[in-house]
């Protein structure tokens, strides 16, 4: 069967044959991941976690992108992968300050940075709505918001698919920051802990003097395995999303398969370029 | 100690009102020369037969764009540093050549997507172009120098451990998104269209036809600038120093409260309160403002 000849998978539905292929495929980067530096495994297994938390907190953030602009749709007017990066980024600038705290500690503080940067963001988003514009939120996907019940319909003017961020996708605008930070520490601290483990045996140098590196190194590829994940995300939502309550919400999965199998090849580049010693 | 947590809050503080005024500049800059999702009118206008002087530079969502900026502007600072220049001239400097790379970005950007539009009867207007270049490249100026700024007192005196080119894309992005979230309602929904009713989202079917007259002659982007400059620039800037300023006073004062817990801590109560602010928002509006029709009558 070529390319041409297959049907047109429906929106949502996870493409069985892709996926498999995706993830035999993980499996194989992890396996030689294993054999070749089995030091790295577990932070490889840590990069796709948060790789993977990213991709699914990209679903949560609700961007009405270029319709939003013009209170012709819900949601916050700008790129899907560009403010999910916002936020994931202000949430790895936490992590990576409190990195000598434990992982656990400075993921939780990098998912509070990002959940931070997004609550600023969307009140600010709803005072420019209300007290600049004279509109009120209101919903085009959902007739009552999940978590207050407020009715959105009648709350929609003429000729538009709603406005604003009704309370659910400030939830979720908040929510989808708090996985996106906490993925995006997560990958850091990861590749951190490699980039510790094998720079000093390269530079024949102290693990102090490799400090300043190891860091902007696992920083740099951080912050690129982040807009992978987000822009994988937002290839997935095509758009715009409302937040968790939009039917776009349920593609959620195809993303996660994606995610895992981008983030396993980005972790093994990043991870491969200090354990192969070409010794040139 | 003591010392130190009193010059971390004075850090602080600056930071946050350096952030403020970064926002501001962003946003006004962006606005003038349509840069955010507002370029999709600017663009669309002549296509449906609405010839116009508005300016249009973006080459990318402002985002990236400042990623770049500020990465590049916090780059060649960095560089200066290392030389032992001083602090303020390295970043002054640094803040400069960011300027002029983004002034070459908005003169690519203007010529090619007006010249695209020559096909529907849309002029690429050299006035335009020189009399917006250098107000947006000096509102970019400011938004550049004081988020680098802020960048290099994170890394020199809070002793954050990324290097300043790093620090300047995170909050290039951050800065971006801030302002790109806060400010595009404004310019695109309030000015653009303000020919349309107040207190409802633009018509779909009104799209492309936005106001091309000012008060006397014809609108510029400079009028926009002017417009967004009273509550969109402010709004955005308001956005991003409380971005800054409270991420960085709930890491600096309560970092070290129950190692590294306070913060955390401190992090979500302050989020909480934002829901809360935001709830009180949204039913202010429902009950201030009404609905536009009857419950009953509604459907979707």
């Amino acid at each position: 069967m070529s390319a041409l000849g297959a049907k047109p998978a429906a929106a949502g539905d996870i493409d069985p044959i892709s996926s498999v292929i995706g993830i035999v495929l993980a499996v194989v980067f992890v396996a030689i991941v294993a054999v070749l530096a089995p030091v790295a495994l577990m932070p490889l297994l840590g990069i796709i976690l948060g790789g993977v938390l990213i991709g699914f907190g990209v679903h949560f953030v609700p961007v009405g992108g270029a319709p939003a602009a013009m209170g012709q749709a819900p949601g916050i007017a700008t790129g899907v992968a560009m403010l999910a990066a916002g936020a994931g980024l202000a949430g790895l600038f936490g992590g990576a300050w409190a990195a000598e705290l434990g992982v656990v500690v400075a993921t939780v503080t990098g998912a509070v940075g990002g959940g931070l940067l997004m609550a600023i963001t969307c009140m600010m988003v709803n005072i420019i709505y209300v007290f600049g514009m004279g509109i009120p939120s209101a919903s085009g996907k959902v007739a009552k918001d999940p978590i207050t019940g407020d009715t959105q319909p009648e709350f929609k003017s003429q000729g538009t698919e709603g406005h604003g961020l009704p309370f659910i996708s400030f939830v979720g605008g908040v929510v989808g920051g708090l996985f996106g930070g906490a993925g995006g520490t997560l990958i850091y601290l990861m590749l951190l802990e490699v980039y510790e483990h094998y720079l000093p045996g390269i530079f024949d140098a102290t693990a102090a003097q490799i400090m300043p590196v190891a860091v902007s190194l696992a920083g740099i590829f951080a912050i690129g395995m982040f807009l992978v994940n987000a822009v994988l995300a937002a290839y997935n939502i095509t758009g715009t999303i409302e937040g968790p309550h939009d039917p776009k919400f349920k593609r959620f999965p195809r993303a996660i398969i994606a995610s895992l199998v981008a983030s396993a090849l980005c972790g093994l580049v990043a991870i491969m370029i200090v354990v192969v010693n070409l010794n040139i | 100690m003591v010392e130190n947590i009193v010059l971390g809050i004075g850090i602080t503080a600056l930071a946050g009102a350096l952030a403020a005024v970064a926002g501001a500049a962003e946003d006004t800059e962006s606005d003038i020369g349509s840069q955010g999702d507002p370029n999709s009118q600017v663009q669309l206008a002549p296509q449906m037969g609405f010839i116009h002087r508005i300016f249009n530079k973006a080459v990318s969502g402002e985002p990236p764009a400042y990623g770049l900026w500020c990465a590049l502007g916090a780059g060649i600072a960095w560089v200066f540093l290392i030389k032992d220049v001083n602090p303020v001239l390295a970043l002054i400097l640094g803040a400069t050549i960011a300027t002029f790379v983004q002034g070459v970005y908005a003169t690519s950007g203007y010529l090619g997507r007006t010249a695209s539009l020559a096909k529907f009867g849309q002029p690429v207007y050299i006035d335009i172009l020189k009399s917006m270049l250098s107000v947006t490249m000096a509102h970019a100026f400011v938004a550049v120098f004081t988020t680098i700024t802020i960048c290099y007192l994170m890394n020199a005196v809070l002793g954050h451990p990324f290097p300043l080119p790093l620090l300047g894309i995170v909050w290039g992005i951050a800065l971006g998104a801030a302002g790109s979230a806060t400010g595009n309602p404004f310019y695109g929904k309030e000015r653009q269209y303000q020919n349309q009713q107040f207190g409802a989202g633009v018509p779909i079917s009104a799209s492309g036809n936005i106001v091309r007259y000012a008060e006397a002659g014809q609108r510029n982007s400079l009028d926009n600038g002017w417009f967004s400059s009273k509550l969109g620039g402010p709004a955005s800037g308001i956005c991003f120093g409380l971005i800054v300023f409270l991420e960085l006073w709930r890491t600096v004062l309560f970092e070290h409260i129950a190692a590294g817990w306070g913060a955390i801590i401190v992090g979500f109560a302050i989020i909480l309160v934002f829901v809360v602010i935001d709830r009180w928002i949204e039913t202010y509006a429902r009950k201030t403002y009404g609905p536009y029709a009857a419950p009953e009558e509604a459907n979707l």
